[in-house]
């Protein structure tokens, strides 16, 4: 399964990268700059000086990305889509009030019976085929999207940012193996 | 009130219970129905009244005036039927 996410979360890993690096950069900035207030004379320059270097670095490449990010927001005031994992998008759909029980038991029918459709397709049975297979899968998604736009727009909108990988992970066989 | 219309009365409302009227606070469940009818390709402009006939388990009636059974079968599949 973590191959399988950190494979789907791919295209958003940078940006997570370079939050983690601005968080961790912060503490690391704080923590350094601590011990040289309090202890000047503790003989340990070998260690810190490496330390604050990242830092900058990592503050000076990450917040004009941040900056870059809120200006293009602000025009356009929607939210920067970003692509869910398998996991994350179930736990997003169970979770979501934007849509009834009877709707969400009827989309998990929906899914189920596509990924059986797969499951056959990978066992080397056809049809079905790749291509009915994606119009299928298309078809589905665009109901969840139909169902969830008015609610939930967010969600709606990851969901159709993360078609593609979704997709990848289903018609690939290895990586349909793992769901 | 003699008793014979208290029991009628009791009956009426009784039955009355049973049949559930979607107010506009139920605008939600309202939703779920046609949602879930139209989702099985089914035709129904949006739901209008819904009759409750047990746990997951509805008779619902649409505003182009088709009705429908609307309830989760033993496997879990939600059934829409035409009444």
């Amino acid at each position: 399964m973590e191959p399988m996410r950190s494979r789907i979360l791919g295209s958003t890993a940078p940006l997570a990268f370079s939050a983690l690096i601005l968080a961790g950069g912060g503490c690391v900035t704080h923590r350094a700059v601590a011990p040289h207030a309090e202890s000047p004379p503790v003989p340990a320059p070998p260690v810190e000086p490496p330390k604050p270097s990242p830092a900058p670095i990592a503050a000076v490449s990450a917040v004009p990305a941040a900056r870059t990010t809120k200006a293009t927001r602000l025009p356009q005031q929607t939210p920067v889509p970003v692509a869910l994992d398998l996991p994350t998008l179930e736990q997003r759909l169970r979770d979501t009030r934007a849509i009834g029980v009877f709707t969400k038991l009827t989309l998990k029918n929906e899914v189920d019976d596509l990924l059986a459709r797969f499951r056959a397709f990978h066992r080397g049975q056809r049809p079905p085929t790749l291509a009915e297979l994606r119009q299928s899968y298309e078809l589905l998604l665009i109901k969840v999207v139909t169902v969830l736009q008015s609610g939930d727009a967010e969600l709606a909108t990851a969901i159709s940012t993360s078609r593609e990988a979704i997709w990848n992970v289903l018609s690939d066989p290895k990586k349909f193996a793992q769901i | 009130m003699p008793p014979t219309t208290r029991l009628l009365a009791l009956t009426a409302a009784t039955a009355l219970a049973s049949f559930r009227v979607i107010a506009a606070e139920d605008q939600s469940f309202v939703k779920d129905l046609t949602a879930t009818i139209v989702l099985q390709g089914l035709r129904c402009d949006k739901v209008v009244s819904a009759q409750r006939n047990g746990d997951s388990d509805y008779n619902a009636t649409c505003a182009d005036g088709n009705r429908y059974h609307v309830y989760v079968d033993r496997n879990g599949r939600v059934i829409a039927q035409k009444l």
